[in-house]
């Protein structure tokens, strides 16, 4: 399994037990999404491939946010309602 | 990592974010979306106090006028390939899949590249939990002022305060 790759590259020198922790707490932050083979069936690789997804997903989503927003600063005169937005954001 | 869930930092961040966006607004005549994307950034890694390596690397990283921060680091990429050859397996002709994807995390998370798997991980999950509060509170500014602008100024301050 995933165990093989590990020994086989000397550069990693943490147990599997380290690394399957770590791999939990990726798992667990990633979004659930429906497999068909999602259980403890994924290996190291897919795990970090799903991770790499989310991250770029989340840089997307990101980026369209910055989209809109930077549209809707320039429309609307934020200045005057900023004490009033920051006041509603903070509750 | 539990902090970026609190509605503390939500807060804290989004009221920041906002303030640093109305700034910049007063000091040029338009914020593209990348520099706001920066902005963003940037305040999400001051409001990760230095803790961690990814909010210091954003922090130190100099301000580029539209284009990706990542770019300048490019170079560096091809050093890394070219000292891992030794270690590929004869059969396959391309590094075992756990290392291309480590490679390929540690260019998505900022200044990681030269670090261990056990301290990328770590920090990726930090990383992931901060990035969806970004988004949680960039959406919630973006609701706030596409509301704002439906209505009549009047209005606006009022209906705001009721939230």
């Amino acid at each position: 399994m995933s165990s093989r790759r590990w020994r086989e590259s000397s550069r990693t020198n943490m147990s599997e037990e380290q690394i399957t922790q770590l791999l939990s707490t990726l798992r667990q932050l990633l979004p659930e999404i429906p497999h068909s083979h999602s259980h403890k069936a994924s290996s190291a690789a897919k795990v970090l491939k799903q991770t790499c997804n989310y991250i770029k997903t989340l840089h997307r989503e990101v980026d369209d946010l910055s989209d809109r927003l930077s549209q809707l600063l320039a429309t609307i005169d934020a200045d005057s309602a900023e004490a009033a937005i920051i006041r509603s954001l903070l509750t | 990592m539990k902090r970026w869930r609190t509605k503390r930092e939500h807060q804290i961040y989004s009221s920041k974010l906002f303030q640093a966006l109305c700034r910049s607004r007063r000091t040029s005549s338009s914020t593209s979306a990348k520099e706001l994307h920066q902005t963003a950034d940037r305040v999400l890694a001051i409001t990760a106090k230095g803790t961690t390596r990814w909010s210091r690397a954003i922090l130190a990283a100099p301000l580029t006028a539209g284009t990706n921060m990542k770019k300048h680091k490019k170079a560096k990429v091809t050093v890394h390939t070219r000292s891992r050859k030794p270690v590929v397996n004869r059969e396959k002709k391309k590094l075992p899949v756990v290392e291309r994807k480590l490679k390929a995390l540690r260019r998505l998370v900022p200044g990681c590249r030269k670090l261990s798997c056990n301290n990328l991980l770590e920090e990726t999950s930090d990383y992931i939990a901060a990035l969806e509060m970004q988004v949680r509170a960039m959406t919630a500014i973006t609701e706030f002022l596409a509301r704002g602008e439906a209505q009549a100024p009047t209005d606006r301050l009022g209906s705001i305060g009721n939230m």
